[in-house]
């Protein structure tokens, strides 16, 4: 099958979704979660005396946010199953408790590679994620792949 | 756990390895916290009915757990930029080994560079990847 789709989709911001403030209790109960014991993430008292001089959330926090949108409405369907291929975290400033935070999502890139099984697509979603200050704070590139 | 400064890590080190039991209680926590709560993730027979063997853990948690690597190993480390490659479903009840180590330091910023990767019994690699850490310097 041939690589074929409008390529005018690739880069275009078809979400933007804004969350809740985070709260003090989501962040322990994530860091509790992953079995993390560092000061910074668990006992905002600790941390106040720390290098950020308050909580701050593990770096894998926002990949628990969910965009309204995860794929855009007209996106083709390379393959008959997806799954999760990776993700690619860049990390720019902390979450604190009190963030609001935006996630803005685009498809980056849709490539296709050929391996012993065949071919595989990737698609790579792009969720850019800022907070109140209109600091940006992650960039999550997702790689599904589909055959 | 205690701080390592930019110094006291050199190209080659391991980074201390996590060795844990991944229990079904401890994925469906995860899922939960993370807003996934889905049969894949929370029971063996909604899992099943997917195609998948049994549920498996969220590959964002993998992900989370290496990073929970770094932070015991250097809990002053501060990861910038983390990437992970799902290779094989992570199945529960099972042992894991989370490893790590540095494959380049960066004296201009006092960054390092460090592969990581999840293995099992077997030393079949699940998730592998690579990680940037900033680190404290004595200078």
């Amino acid at each position: 099958m041939a690589l074929e789709f409008d390529r005018s989709m690739i880069g275009q911001v078809f979400d933007e979704t804004v969350f809740p403030p985070v709260t003090t209790e989501e962040i322990v109960e994530f860091a509790t979660a992953l079995g993390e014991t560092n000061p910074l993430y668990i006992d905002e008292t600790a941390a106040g005396k720390g290098l950020y001089g308050g909580l701050v959330a593990p770096p894998t926090f926002v990949t628990k946010l969910r965009a309204k949108k995860f794929t855009p409405d007209h996106l083709p369907k390379f393959g008959k199953v997806g799954f999760d291929g990776g993700r690619d975290l860049a990390i720019h400033a902390p979450v604190r408790p009190g963030d609001q935070l935006t996630m803005l999502s685009t498809i980056h890139d849709i490539y296709e590679k050929t391996g012993r099984t065949g071919s595989m697509y990737f698609i790579v979603i792009r969720n850019e994620v800022k907070n109140q200050k209109g600091e940006k704070v992650a960039v999550i590139d997702h790689r599904i792949m589909q055959r | 756990m205690s701080t390592l400064y930019f110094e006291d890590i050199e190209e080659g080190d391991e980074v201390a390895p996590l060795d844990l039991f991944l229990t079904k209680d401890q994925v469906r926590r995860y899922a939960k916290t993370a807003g996934m709560y889905f049969p894949r993730f929370t029971d063996d027979d909604g899992a099943r009915a997917e195609g998948l063997p049994g549920m498996i853990a969220p590959g964002v948690m993998s992900m989370g757990l290496l990073a929970r690597m770094i932070s015991d190993w250097n809990p002053a480390a501060t990861i910038t930029r983390i990437g992970t490659t799902f290779r094989s479903p992570v199945l529960p009840d099972r042992n894991i080994h989370l490893r790590g180590a540095v494959t380049q330091k960066n004296e201009a910023d006092h960054s390092a560079e460090c592969d990581i990767w999840m293995e099992n019994d077997d030393g079949e690699r699940w998730v592998i990847g690579t990680v940037t850490i900033n680190l404290p310097t004595k200078s």
